[in-house]
């Protein structure tokens, strides 16, 4: 078999696109992106534990590590090269508001408005909580069982979190995801249904329970598992909880040829902030689009292949019969 | 350059059938899909109504690139009366599903390069590609309503091309 061949420029890309995935932050584990095994995936349905954020733009990475020249001889001469600091920066625009992006484009804990109880005192981050429900056995990550007087509580379209009372412990809390660490303990037993990340849409509703538009991402339920309506997304200024995600960022060539840039941890290093963009560039005072602006820190790793300490991985999967 | 030309409108043309299987036109006494090259079909006096008509314009070419690339602009035209039962009256909405297949047959915005003098076509190495249409404003004439929609496609020159 022979096969031919031809030089291919430098690719040409529309669009990058963007996956993210939790660090276990007790295991200080890391998503590993394997170009061996996964550098072929659907961009609409990512390896697990990828989630796709849709496309991204103005992503701009900045290398900032500096390596420094180690002189000898009279007049001193560079004889070798050191690395001094190991460190980059990137920064983007999320083109959707969800709880993802907006808790990645934050520098602090990202909480869900919990629906309030009746006749609560009002609070900048939602007044308390309307009491949470049990599911019920059986319940999967989109099928969430209830009884029928529970049930006729919600309506599709309800938002809802789903994850344990909290019960005075300290520590990384939230699951699948850690949601903030709490330094001291509170007294709110609602506190880690309002940092996690394991949120649905209810899309159905019956006698039996709700039916959730996307899978939890915490997968069905847990034992001591509860939930509760939310009704909208809070976040702060200031605080001293950094979120930490593995980033991976996908641009798909004209030619079918794929860059990544696989960043184990990221933590965002701003605060929130967002970019206000004319729908029409030529009304500057018409309607505008509201971006979330992400600025992150890359932190190291070890890579077990070698012991070397990196921030992060570039791979390049050329198109098929391109020189290389 | 001509390979280029063929892969685009092919892909369109396939993307159409699947879409709406409806649109077709009866040309040189076979029924085909609603859409056409101008410069492969002998001249019109007057374009078809609700047919999309593919008009090759501008090309440059960047020859400074391990392979030339050749950007050609097509302009795709197209124009409704809006159908006889209701008088014409629909033929706003008739210009509004033409401009939702247009856009739904441009993505994704890559199509293989293939050399349709073979036959079958032959597998070329590289794809076309193409960028966002640029929509000009509805024409109106009396009651035919009309657009141009001008599209750059993109392509590499391959060995023997």
């Amino acid at each position: 078999m022979t096969a031919t061949w031809f030089s291919a420029p430098a690719p040409v890309i529309r669009r990058l696109r963007a996956y993210f995935a939790p660090v276990n932050r007790i295991a200080q584990a890391p998503a590993v992106f394997d170009p061996s095994e996964q550098a072929g995936f659907n961009l609409d349905s990512p390896p697990p534990p990828w989630i796709s954020l849709g496309w991204i733009q103005d992503f701009v990475r900045k290398p900032a590590s500096k390596s420094g020249a180690l002189m000898t001889g009279i007049p001193a001469a560079p004889l070798e090269q050191i690395r001094e600091t190991l460190q980059a920066q990137l920064s983007l625009q999320f083109l959707t508001w969800t709880k993802l992006t907006m808790a990645l484009a934050t520098g602090s804990q990202h909480m869900n408005v919990l629906a309030p109880a009746s006749g609560a005192s009002p609070a900048a981050d939602g007044a308390q909580a309307a009491p949470a429900l049990t599911p019920q056995n059986g319940s999967s990550n989109t099928l969430i069982l209830l009884a029928s007087s529970d049930a006729a509580k919600f309506s599709p379209g309800s938002m809802i979190a789903v994850d344990a009372d909290y019960a005075g412990q300290t520590g990384f809390v939230g699951a699948p995801v850690a949601g903030a660490y709490v330094r001291q303990a509170v007294s709110d037993v609602d506190y880690i249904r309002r940092v996690t990340f394991n949120v649905g849409l209810v899309s159905q509703v019956n006698a039996t329970g709700l039916t959730l538009a996307e899978p939890l991402p915490g997968g069905a339920p847990a034992a001591d598992a509860k939930l509760q309506p939310v009704v909208g997304f809070v976040d702060r200024e200031g605080g001293s909880f950094y979120q930490e995600w593995s980033a991976l960022f996908v641009m798909q060539g004209s030619q079918g040829e794929r860059i990544f840039f696989h960043y184990p941890r990221l933590q965002p290093m701003t605060g929130g902030e967002e970019a206000v963009i004319p729908l029409n560039a030529k009304n500057q005072s018409g309607a505008s689009r509201v971006l979330l602006k992400a600025q992150f820190l890359a932190l190291s790793v070890t890579d077990p292949l070698d012991g070397e300490r990196v921030v992060c991985y570039r791979s390049f999967l050329p198109a098929a019969n391109a020189l290389v | 350059m001509q390979n280029a030309k063929d892969s685009f409108y092919m892909m369109l043309r396939t993307r159409l059938a699947s879409l709406n299987p409806e649109r077709t036109i009866l040309l040189r006494g076979a029924l085909r899909p609603g859409i056409l090259v101008e410069e492969a079909e002998a001249p019109f006096s007057q374009f078809p109504n609700d047919v999309f008509v593919l008009r090759w314009l501008g090309m440059a070419a960047d020859r400074d690139l391990a392979s030339t690339m050749v950007a050609e602009q097509c302009e795709v035209v197209y124009q409704t009366c809006g159908t006889q039962s209701f008088g014409g009256l629909d033929r706003g909405r008739a210009l509004s599903e033409m401009d939702e297949e247009l856009l739904g047959i441009l993505q994704p915005f890559y199509a293989l390069k293939l050399n349709y003098t073979a036959t079958p076509p032959a597998a070329m190495m590289t794809h076309v590609f193409w960028d966002d249409p640029v929509f000009a404003p509805v024409v109106i004439q009396r009651d035919r309503l009309s657009r141009s929609v001008v599209v750059v496609v993109y392509s590499y020159e391959e060995q023997g091309e």
